[in-house]
């Protein structure tokens, strides 16, 4: 990996604005053809990706905005599945949307030839719903909390992450540690670095009250992360109590079509495959003496977490959409955690990680062999 | 459609009838939906047997057919023939192995009679979602390309070549023969080499069968067994391509020496009269071993293992040429001293230690040693070393041969890249299975011979030349087809996301990808149905024809019920 470098440029004009006029001028001198950008749209409580081509729409273009309705992988994959095309696009999300990004990037979903992601430091989003009930209250209590680094009222996922300012993308905005009117410009890539060239900023190292107040959130995260998943293992700990978990579950699948890294175009749970007999059932029935229906609840949620636990980004768009209120995305991001921990893997750290499942290694998981001795 | 499984229970003669209660196993299958005969007979294999299978499928009007035997290895094939032969498709055919997993395996009567019956429920629930698959022919073509002009490719070519069979031979010197040519005589026989040699390559010359490619090299080499489009190249011109099918490839690329750079101690290409093992053969042939000076040397040090901790490896054939060395020195300069360096001596077989008896005492010495150092001294070659209770010697010689490892051919990694054949650790051609198929390849229809699958002297790169043809004499025949594999793999176009997962694990190389599509595609005439596909796929596209999710489901439900 690149080392981080980076600069400090003025914005005295706002965040918004000065990321809009970066993108602006990358667009007049043809470093980018369009950019893919959360938008408010018309209605004015509402939120979407938007592809922009004509740069006087961006100045309605709102990068971080306090909701998460899709999440943005979702939206790359969307316009680069068929390939590369020939504009230059610019992405700009958060850092967990580019994380997604480069996990479909490793499964050849979203072609990155022609497309440069832009992250952003990262204060969290507001559950869809609790954003729904008021959204120009929320929109005000989400811009304050923004700025006073205040998670309580983000999704549970945002209240435990510790990689909300993570670089992996080829550009990172960073706002944190930053000093009045200043952001910085961050990148440990060659296409990033390049990107800045072109537009006349050159990249040093003055970036140490970013990275020192990065590692200080962190880390601190880190901490409530590991309690939070300690907490919740013992609540859906062991397949009793998993099962039990989501019990509530309606077969609604919605955490599945939500979900960035869940890549099949057609899943297994809701193929064929799945759909027995009624012999079958009762076959099933008769070895416990009764079978629960809608079936194959539980056992859709562990098939999920056999896929994509190795490149579950804990965005939390799952539990967003889950009408039932299970905790999915705390639950996937405990395990997340764990699956990738088995290999040093990191979702969308980086490009050049391969996936674990097809990382072929000859000596690994040696303490799983002795499991049952 | 209306299912009608028969299950027929061998007792193969008492091993089966003495360790498990047929009886209680047919009253156990006999209420199964579906099942609508369950027999027992005493020899199935037999052709009594066979024929009584026969007539059953025949008179029960059987649409499925269960077998509860022996190992599948041992008559599958046996029983998917009786399937052939009374019009059932074999693939609806499912064998429980009762007497290799149940009654050889315990005393216990009971026990093994509890397992059968599993494993037979097992079969059953598995053969009822059994589909019929359709044997395939395809039209094949009997020429072959052999890569590499060496003692290996020549004989390969020789016993290939037939009026309707055409050998393309493909080497990249300006001539034939390889290595064999450097030599003035072989070891054990002390024959002329090149007697050897020649007269392989006029038989190649003349034959008319075999198309020479002298200064070329393999480009391309894209297709499968029986089907393989070749392109190569003209090296000595730059538009000189040329392009065949041939039905099979025999590689054959040869191997080079391990650089003796690479270990300063032993002062090669720094001290004179310091030479490689072929340098001196070169030498030797030229009719004179002479030093720098133009005089004779009055004492040659013989370093053998050269390279040997490096490589890893011993190489075999060292000792045996190194003992040729001094066989020349011997007969050629009167009183001369010659003096074998070596850590252990390989001399296997029926014939080398009596090479080595005869060799030995004549003033030729074998001293075992380690940390073989050699420096100039006093103006001369001085060889120091450590013997065999580690104490430090040294010895004065004017003339030092080393003896290197043997390394795969430079261009090795190149053609491995090109016939997509994988390389083991050392680099040499990866083999199927390294005692019971040496000279084949993952990849059908491609074979490995000679140094090209490891150090070996002339006869054993022969033998393996002459295997390699006999495989292929035999499964190549002009004019017949060739039956590809019927239970492989394939890829819904629904399912796959077109990740590629899949090609990264596929050993045969028999998954392209659509690029129209997004998709990958699996050609059914290279996979083997390995599964490793099926396994590795995220998104549950790649299934086997004959071990799909349901049947495999099926089969465990019961087996555990």
């Amino acid at each position: 990996m690149n080392k981080v470098k980076g600069v400090i440029i003025p914005a005295k004009t706002g965040i918004r604005k000065t990321i809009i006029d970066f993108l602006e001028k990358a667009m007049e001198k043809g470093v980018f053809d369009a950019v893919i950008i959360p938008m408010k749209l018309p209605a004015g409580d509402s939120f979407a990706y938007v592809l922009v081509e004509d740069k006087y729409l961006l100045k309605n273009a709102i990068p971080l905005p306090p909701t998460m309705f899709v999440q943005g992988a979702k939206a790359i994959s969307s316009v680069t599945r068929l390939g590369e095309g020939k504009m230059k696009i610019a992405a700009i999300m958060r850092p967990c949307e580019i994380r997604a990004a480069i996990e479909l990037a490793k499964l050849g979903q979203i072609n990155l030839e022609n497309m440069t992601l832009i992250s952003i430091d990262c204060p969290g989003v507001l559950p869809t719903s609790d954003f729904l009930s008021n959204p120009e209250k929320n929109m005000k209590l989400f811009d304050d909390a923004a700025k006073n680094l205040d998670d309580k009222i983000m999704r549970p996922v945002c209240q435990i992450c510790d990689k909300s300012s993570m670089v992996s993308g080829d550009i990172h905005i960073g706002t944190l540690g930053a000093k009045k009117d200043t952001v910085f410009i961050i990148s440990n890539s060659k296409k990033g670095e390049d990107i800045a060239d072109k537009l006349g900023i050159s990249l040093k190292d003055n970036i140490d009250s970013w990275q020192d107040k990065v590692k200080s959130i962190s880390e601190e995260k880190q901490k409530k992360r590991k309690k939070a998943h300690k907490d919740l293992k013992v609540k859906v700990g062991g397949l009793d109590n998993l099962v039990e978990a989501f019990s509530h579950c309606i077969n609604c699948h919605n955490c599945m079509r939500v979900c960035p890294v869940c890549f099949c175009r057609l899943c297994y749970f809701d193929s064929d495959k799945v759909k027995h007999r009624s012999d079958d059932y009762l076959q099933k029935a008769e070895v416990k003496g009764g079978m629960r229906f809608l079936p194959d609840t539980a056992l859709f949620q562990m098939g999920r977490m056999m896929h994509m636990s190795l490149s579950c980004v804990s965005c939390g768009a799952c539990e967003d959409a889950c009408s039932m209120s299970i905790p999915v995305a705390q639950i996937f991001s405990m395990i997340a955690d764990e699956t990738q921990g088995l290999f040093d893997y990191i979702s969308g750290r980086s490009l050049d990680e391969p996936i674990p499942l097809i990382a072929y290694k000859e000596e690994e998981l040696e303490e799983m062999e002795d499991a049952n001795d | 459609m209306e299912r009608k499984i028969g299950v027929y229970i061998c007792e193969c003669g008492p091993n089966i009838a003495e360790k498990i209660d047929i009886d209680k196993v047919i009253d156990a299958l006999l209420p199964i939906e579906d099942v609508t005969v369950v027999e027992k007979f005493k020899l199935l294999c037999s052709a009594e047997g066979k024929k009584y299978l026969e007539e059953q499928i025949k008179k029960q009007d059987l649409t499925h057919l269960v077998i509860a035997a022996c190992s599948p290895t041992e008559h599958e094939k046996t029983f998917m023939e009786v399937c052939e032969n009374s019009d059932l498709n074999p693939y609806l055919f499912q064998l429980a192995n009762i007497r290799e997993q149940c009654a050889w395996i315990t005393e216990d009567k009971d026990e093994a009679t509890k397992k059968a019956i599993r494993l037979v429920k097992a079969a059953i629930g598995r053969v009822r979602y059994h589909s019929s698959l359709e044997k395939k022919e395809i039209e094949s073509n009997p020429d072959v390309l052999v890569i590499g002009g060496g003692i290996a490719g020549i004989e390969a070519s020789l016993q290939l070549a037939s009026s309707d069979r055409k050998v393309y031979l493909v080497e990249k010197n300006s001539s034939l023969g390889g290595l064999v040519t450097n030599f003035e005589k072989t070891f054990l026989g002390m024959k002329s080499a090149s007697d050897v040699i020649n007269r392989k390559i006029n038989d190649i010359n003349t034959n008319e069968n075999i198309k020479i490619f002298t200064n070329s090299e393999v480009e391309e080499a894209i297709g499968f067994f029986g089907n393989f489009e070749v392109k190569i190249k003209r090296t000595d011109n730059e538009n000189g391509s040329v392009e065949f099918d041939v039905g099979a490839i025999v590689l054959a690329t040869g191997s080079t020496l391990f650089n003796p750079d690479k270990t300063p101690r032993y002062g090669y290409g720094k001290l004179d009269n310091v030479l490689t093992s072929l340098e001196f053969e070169k030498m030797n042939l030229s009719g004179k071993i002479t030093l720098k000076n133009g005089k004779a040397p009055k004492s040659v040090a013989i370093i053998h293992c050269v390279g040997r901790d490096e490589k890893g490896y011993c190489s075999e054939i060292c000792c045996m040429y190194s003992l040729k060395f001094a066989r020349y020195l011997v007969d050629k300069i009167p009183n001369i001293k010659v003096t074998n360096f070596y850590s252990d001596l390989c001399i296997p077989g029926k014939t080398y230690q009596k090479f080595y008896d005869e060799t030995k005492g004549n003033n030729v010495e074998f001293i075992r040693s380690f940390d073989v150092e050699i420096i100039k001294k006093d103006n001369q070659l001085n060889i120091r070393y450590k013997d065999e209770n580690k104490v430090k010697k040294s010895l004065f010689a004017d003339m030092v041969v080393l003896s290197p490892a043997i390394e795969p051919a430079i261009d090795a990694s190149k053609v491995a890249e090109i016939t997509g054949i994988s390389q083991g650790e050392e680099g040499f051609f990866a083999e199927e299975h390294e005692k019971i198929n040496p000279i084949s390849t993952s990849t059908e229809g491609i074979y490995i011979v000679g140094c090209a699958q490891g150090p070996k002297n002339i006869s054993d790169s022969v033998v393996q030349s002459q295997a390699a043809a006999g495989k292929i004499l035999s499964s190549l025949v002009p004019g017949r087809k060739i039956e590809p594999e019927v239970k492989t793999s394939q890829i819904s176009e629904s399912f796959c996301i077109g990740c590629k997962t899949c090609i990264s694990v596929c050993s045969y190389g028999a998954i392209t990808f659509d690029e129209a599509k997004k998709i990958s595609v699996v050609n059914e005439v290279i996979c083997r149905g390995c599964g490793n596909c099926v396994a590795a796929c995220p998104s549950g596209a790649a299934s086997l024809k004959h071990s799909k999710f349901n049947q495999i489901y099926q089969e465990i439900l019961e087996a555990v019920k």
